[in-house]
């Protein structure tokens, strides 16, 4: 894959482009938000993935995900994994507000997990979606909606991770269950909180995510 | 070098804050507050001016009747003569200003009865009476050793002219200065008869003896011992007179031209005001100020952390990926990636420990000021001197001001080995009069600056939110001295 990355700490780019080299990738680093819109503007080859850091030069708050909300604009198509050193559901509705296919947010931290960063990247790459189980953590943990304390503790589990953008298969690797299981808890899921069974994980990922987001005025039917 | 000739007690020059420093001008004084001049900042209200009493009025102007000696002495005590001539010169002026008063007065009443032209004469003539009143205070000041302070006038209440006449006719001070200018007139007049009779003949008693052993074909009424005694005696009474006469005039002064006790007491009260609001003022400034240092601080730890030693841990997480996914097919790259990491691990501990130390130093915890200021010096790339004359009285002071002490010499030394190019600095620290002092002294370059957001004035901030002062002089070329106290109790 040719992948870019946006990265302002010399040491980590260093780490990612040889461990991303070393895999069989083609990297081109960037180390500040500004190079990185200039280097993918308009008419520009477009790479197979964008790593883009969300703190970067010259004021180490935002530009890195300003850039990437912006290259998206540019290049629909552009698959985007956004690092955060926190989790800040702000960046991650920011990022999320249109499509969510080919779009990631993970913590920084979980680069140090390499297997689970190249899974990741290849996910986002492949147009799918991947979330920081600690986002999704902080919306569960969040959401008022009632219909959640209908679900029983293995299908808050399936819920979290379907809302991490995994596929079946991965939940079921995940939770060392097999696929059936899976299916059976995902129907039991969709049918208790009144969303529409989709076989297509963005899209499915994007009702959860709605559904979590959303808070009904009173006497809605969840 | 001893310790006691090399502290100069310098006091922080009041330089209003924001008064752009020039380059004649190197000593720049950092005070505590904002666009008030600064200084030492304000502890207690100062007393009110103490209330002048009869006593003090009698033992100027009248010594005579305070003690035995200026009694007998009467007549030759420069207190009689200093009577004398204020009532010469003070007569001068009230008949003049009685003259004036009386025909002013007579026109502005008999105008106001037939046309209202009399009133700005009214108010005129009043009016004129304040600066008599002050030229006869300042008068009575030069000519009799008193000091009778100026009264408050009643003040318009609002714009225009019509409220400011309203304002001097309707002031009880300045009829005052009518009435003083009747009343005293009247004192002047029987103290220049009793004063010109009884001195002309008290002193025509003394010399008339003198004349007729003189001059032939005389003869004296009486024995002439007599004669000199009865002067002597006239002579000393118009000395008490002229005593008594002023005393009363002062009376009048203190009542009718100066402020009243209670417009004393009103003044000192607002004074008091005015001083602790000034100083609320500067409390709320100088906590602003550690507040906003405060957050500029974890600012910087925060931008320290996560720029230093998370990136750090972040590469070494995926030095350590590298080497496990590789270390049974490529060992080579596996034991390059372990290198990596180590190297990795041992640099993020020193930034660690560098920042650590920088958020407090554990030494200034266990050991105190001393042996942190000695931990400072052992790091300093620049040789430097620490004079501490007595470490135990040192740590008496509290661990605020240890620790603001210990970050000032911190960052001084930190300037002067970066930025003035020093070739030896000496920190010194004591404690005198439950003041915490340290001295930084650098040979550099100077033309150092604690301008808004350097690390400097962090400190100055650090250093007023404890009632401290902050000192820096710089001049270009002539070294960096940095005089900074604080209270030992904060």
């Amino acid at each position: 894959m040719r992948i870019v990355i946006a990265e302002d700490s010399v040491l980590l780019l260093d780490g990612l482009t040889r461990l991303l080299t070393a895999e069989g990738h083609e990297v081109t680093g960037y180390k500040t938000a500004d190079e990185l819109v200039a280097a993918l503007g308009p008419g520009a080859d477009v790479p197979d993935v964008l790593v883009t850091d969300v703190r970067m030069p010259p004021t180490h708050t935002d530009e890195g995900l300003r850039a990437a909300v912006h290259l998206r604009s540019l290049h629909p198509r552009l698959p985007v994994l956004v690092l955060s050193q926190y989790v800040e559901q702000r960046y991650a509705q920011e990022l999320f507000a249109g499509d969510v296919r080919g779009l990631g947010y993970v913590l920084k931290d979980r680069v140090a997990d390499v297997d689970e960063f190249l899974d990741a990247l290849t996910r986002v790459a492949s147009r799918g979606t991947v979330i920081d189980p600690e986002v999704v953590a902080q919306i569960l943990a969040r959401t008022r909606r009632s219909g959640l304390e209908t679900l029983t503790p293995r299908e808050r589990d399936v819920l979290g991770l379907m809302a991490e953008g995994r596929s079946n298969t991965a939940i079921a690797d995940r939770l060392v269950v097999g696929l059936p299981a899976v299916e059976k808890h995902v129907t039991s899921i969709l049918t208790k909180l009144g969303l529409p069974p989709d076989s297509d994980d963005h899209r499915r990922v994007l009702a959860v995510l709605r559904w979590l987001e959303h808070t009904p005025s009173n006497g809605e039917r969840p | 070098m001893s310790f006691d000739d090399s502290v100069p007690t310098t006091t922080p020059l009041p330089v209003p804050a924001g008064t752009p420093a020039t380059a004649d001008a190197p000593t720049r004084v950092l005070g505590p507050t904002g666009p008030a001049p600064t200084g030492p900042a304000p502890t207690a209200p100062a007393p009110a001016p103490r209330a002048v009493t009869t006593d003090d009025d009698l033992r100027v102007v009248a010594p005579a009747f305070a003690n035995l000696r200026e009694l007998a002495w009467a007549p030759v005590s420069g207190a009689t003569w200093r009577a004398v001539s204020q009532v010469v010169v003070g007569s001068f002026g009230l008949l003049v200003m009685a003259i004036w008063l009386s025909v002013a007065l007579s026109l502005a009443a008999g105008l106001l009865v037939v046309f209202l032209v009399g009133l700005p004469i009214l108010v005129f003539t009043l009016w004129s009476t304040r600066p008599y009143a002050r030229l006869e205070r300042a008068r009575l000041k030069a000519q009799v050793l008193v000091d009778v302070p100026a009264p408050p006038y009643r003040r318009p209440k609002g714009p225009g002219w019509w409220p400011s006449w309203v304002a001097i006719m309707a002031d009880a001070r300045t009829w005052g200065h009518v009435a003083y200018v009747i009343v005293a007139g009247l004192l002047m007049t029987v103290t220049t008869a009793l004063l010109s009779v009884l001195g002309s003949f008290g002193l025509a008693l003394v010399v008339y003896p003198l004349l007729v052993a003189v001059l032939p074909d005389t003869r004296l009424p009486a024995p002439w011992p007599l004669l000199v005694v009865g002067g002597v005696v006239a002579v000393w009474l118009a000395a008490l007179a002229a005593q008594v006469s002023t005393l009363l005039q002062v009376r009048l002064a203190r009542s009718m031209l100066g402020a009243s006790p209670q417009d004393l007491a009103v003044l000192a009260a607002q004074e008091r005001a005015a001083r602790a609001e000034g100083r609320a003022e500067h409390l709320a400034e100088t906590r602003t100020a550690a507040v906003g240092a405060a957050d500029d601080e974890r600012r910087r730890i925060e931008r320290d952390l996560h720029d230093g030693a998370q990136q750090r841990l972040v590469a070494l997480g995926v030095e350590l990926g590298v080497a496990r996914r590789t270390a049974t097919a490529d060992p080579d790259a596996a034991a390059a990636a372990l290198d990596h990491a180590h190297r990795e691990v041992k640099e993020t501990l020193a930034e660690l420990r560098d920042l650590v130390r920088g958020i407090h130093p554990a030494v200034l915890t266990d050991r105190g000021l001393d042996a942190a200021l000695s931990a400072l010096a052992a790091r300093s790339p620049v040789p430097v001197e620490v004079v501490v004359p007595n470490a135990t009285l040192l740590g008496t002071a509290s661990t605020s001001a240890q620790a603001a002490a210990y970050f000032v010499a911190a960052e001084a030394l930190t300037n002067a080995a970066k930025h003035a190019h020093a070739q030896h600095v000496r920190v010194e620290a004591a404690v005198t009069d439950g003041r915490l002092r340290l001295v930084v002294q650098d040979d550099g370059v100077g033309g150092a600056d604690a301008h808004p957001g350097s690390g400097l004035d962090g400190l100055r901030s650090r250093v007023a939110a404890l009632d401290g002062t902050f000192h820096l002089e710089s001049p270009a070329g002539a070294g960096t001295r940095l005089t900074v106290e604080v209270p030992c109790a904060s």
